[in-house]
């Protein structure tokens, strides 16, 4: 059983051999280059479009930010947004205050 | 090494006309290797070209020109590796349809690629073929790379990244399912011989 079994290994040796044999490296075709360098380009062309695309995409991200930056950075003109919470809160308060002050009857007189 | 290690570094650089000669160099090996990895001669230069086209492309990852030969191995074996994996359905006809393997080598034969072929070397080719029907896709390759391609561990070391234990391990295994088939095909061939 074991020297059939070392029998089929050379024979597979022999075999796997004669393949090599029976498949010689070929020649290859006279497109082979043009193609292959058609394929290039054609790789090239589609990440050089992605590429610019991305950089494209990126640009305009970045031109964003700043146009935000700039837009939130200004000094605002609108007279409603003109003073900041805390002041409008004090200026109600004083508001209300003096409301109150003045509905008071004057009993002291 | 079939070119300088100049014309690699070149070649990375962006040389075209490098690259171009590195092809050209390279070329009948890579078409050699392919064929018989993939057993599909109408189909042999559409990978090759994908291995080039690779290289090309990952050229300038290649950090030493010293292990150039692995790469371009590691890249062959991707690409039919990927081929093979798109062609999964040819392993099921290629052990039941023998009819179609005979009509491709009608058409190798008719297209001047397999000139020199004789029954025998059709027989034989027919033979491994439908051997190496009965493993996987990845131990086809590691196979053919060491057994045909006569790549040594070291090499295949360098191709697929892992330890020489571990590809001995697989390749073990791999041949002795290939072994078993070509037990089996024998006695099917010869009943009288009993095992």
């Amino acid at each position: 059983m074991e020297s059939m079994r070392g029998n089929d290994e050379q024979r597979l040796d022999a075999l796997f051999q004669a393949y090599r044999n029976a498949c010689p490296d070929p020649e290859a075709s006279k497109n082979f280059m043009p193609l292959l360098w058609q394929k290039i380009e054609a790789r090239q062309t589609y990440t050089f479009s992605f590429k610019r695309m991305a950089n494209a995409l990126v640009t305009a991200a970045v031109a964003l930010s700043i146009a935000l930056g700039v837009y939130m950075s200004m000094p605002r003109s609108n007279p409603f947004y003109a003073q900041t919470f805390v002041e409008v809160v004090s200026n109600a308060q004083d508001a209300a205050a003096g409301t109150a002050h003045v509905d008071l009857p004057d009993h002291g007189r | 090494m079939l070119v300088d290690f100049s014309l690699i570094e070149r070649a990375q650089k962006g040389d075209n006309a490098a690259f171009n000669e590195i092809v050209l160099a390279y070329r009948k090996r890579i078409l050699g290797t392919i064929t018989r990895l993939i057993a599909r001669p109408e189909d042999v230069e559409d990978v090759a070209q994908e291995v080039f086209l690779r290289l090309y492309f990952s050229l300038d990852q290649l950090k030493m020109a010293q292990v150039f030969e692995p790469w371009l191995h590691r890249l062959t074996v991707n690409a039919a590796y990927d081929y093979l994996r798109k062609q999964r359905r040819r392993q099921e006809y290629r052990m039941s349809d023998l009819s179609e393997q005979q009509v491709m080598m009608a058409d190798a034969s008719a297209s001047g690629k397999a000139e020199h072929d004789d029954q025998q070397q059709k027989k034989v080719r027919e033979s491994v073929d439908s051997l190496l029907g009965a493993v996987s896709e990845a131990d086809r390759i590691l196979l053919m790379l060491k057994e045909v391609e006569g790549l040594s561990l070291k090499e295949l070391e360098q191709v697929y990244k892992v330890n020489e234990n571990a590809l001995k391990v697989r390749l073990f295994r791999a041949r002795q399912r290939v072994l078993k088939a070509f037990g089996a095909a024998e006695k099917a061939k010869d009943p009288g011989k009993s095992g």
